[in-house]
């Protein structure tokens, strides 16, 4: 436990340390991302998984778990938006390609249509509460189960994505694979003292789903994947990616990948989510 | 020493270069990309704490500067999107 805790923190710190490195090297904001967005965040669930190892308690161990869990759900998030922010404002360097350039969509509506009552998501709240408040006691679950309930109430929830087990696990596997690459990847171009191989573009890629969840699930994980960087996610009026590649190659290259992606994060959900709302 | 303040200072020596971008820019969202990787840093560095001092005294600030970073990254990106649209180019998106 002591030895696989203190090879976890080394592993995270010097995760962090690249990332700092990348930031400060990185010839453009956007080349930049990837290394915070990729390498600071696996590099945090490490050094926290490693310190709770070492601190072998099981207090420590659920902080653990939250914060990896809560850490995989915002990275791609902020990196979305920081992405997509960053590229409206110019601050990309030299594209070999910019499919993107003058668009600038409109922020898109919030969803609106019925409402649909999940008793997962009201548990899965309620969970969260018990972790955060590290207490298992009847009392910290039943006002979890308020807030959850609250949160149920007051929340937009138009669609209920209903995810098979067996094919989310798949993808989860294979989401952790690709994390590992892409941060092996980047610890090589950061350590790496030339810059010849960077080669920057930003590519169109439209996506055959009609399904929020799916692509919202591939843009999310086209953050983490090795060499790639949502910039934006938007319908004209079919779903299209718009992807920042750290090294560049072709376009279909890119979308060949992205469509790879996509057909595994289509297994995942079921198939009545597939239409639109 | 103590792996865990090795742990801390290279985490601290890079926040140092993440600062160094912060001051640097150009633009401003490399300086909040940088600003959120400071804070990443720092929440991994009081993460690291959690081995000596179990998780009495730092699993919730290590989640609340988490959370602040993440909420930091999507005010910034939403700051540069509201402050870099032009007047010309937002009556275009009406017509």
């Amino acid at each position: 436990m002591t030895a696989l805790g203190s090879v976890l923190l080394g592993a995270g710190t010097l995760l962090g340390f690249l990332a700092a490195v990348g930031v400060a090297r990185f010839p453009s904001a956007l080349a930049r991302m990837h290394a915070s967005t990729k390498a600071a965040s696996l590099g945090f669930i490490l050094v926290v998984v490693g310190a709770a190892a070492l601190a072998r308690s099981p207090g420590a161990a659920g902080i653990a778990v939250l914060v990896a869990a809560f850490q995989f759900l915002t990275a791609p998030v902020s990196g979305h938006l920081l992405g997509r922010a960053a590229t409206l404002a110019g601050a990309h360097g030299d594209l070999l390609v910019d499919d993107f350039s003058g668009r600038r969509a409109p922020l898109p509506e919030p969803p609106s249509g019925e409402t649909v009552f999940s008793t997962s998501r009201v548990a899965g709240t309620a969970l969260l509460w018990v972790l955060l408040w590290r207490d298992a006691a009847v009392g910290t679950f039943a006002a979890g189960l308020i807030v959850g309930l609250t949160v149920e109430a007051v929340g937009r929830r138009r669609t209920v994505a209903r995810i098979r087990p067996l094919p989310a696990l798949r993808f989860l596997v294979f989401y952790v694979g690709q994390v590992a690459v892409s941060n092996a990847r980047l610890a090589w171009e950061v350590a790496t003292p030339w810059h010849d191989e960077i080669a920057e573009a930003i590519v169109r890629c439209p996506l055959e789903t009609l399904s929020p969840p799916v692509a919202i699930l591939v843009a999310n994980s086209v953050t983490f994947s090795p060499g790639t960087l949502t910039v934006e996610l938007t319908e004209e009026p079919e779903l299209v990616l718009y992807v920042h590649v750290l090294r560049f190659r072709d376009r279909e290259e890119t979308r060949a990948e992205i469509r790879a992606l996509e057909e595994r994060a289509t297994a995942v959900f079921r198939p009545d989510v597939t239409r639109r709302g | 020493m103590d792996p865990v303040t090795g742990a801390q200072i290279v985490l601290a020596i890079g926040a140092a270069a993440a600062s160094f971008r912060v001051v640097r820019g150009p633009s401003i969202a490399d300086r909040i990309i940088a600003l959120d990787l400071v804070l990443l840093l720092l929440a991994s560095a009081m993460g690291a704490e959690i081995a000596r001092t179990g998780e009495d005294l730092f699993a919730t600030p290590v989640i609340v500067v988490a959370l602040v970073a993440f909420a930091g990254a999507v005010l910034g990106a939403r700051f540069i999107e509201w402050r870099d649209v032009p007047e010309e180019e937002e009556e275009e998106g009406q017509t």
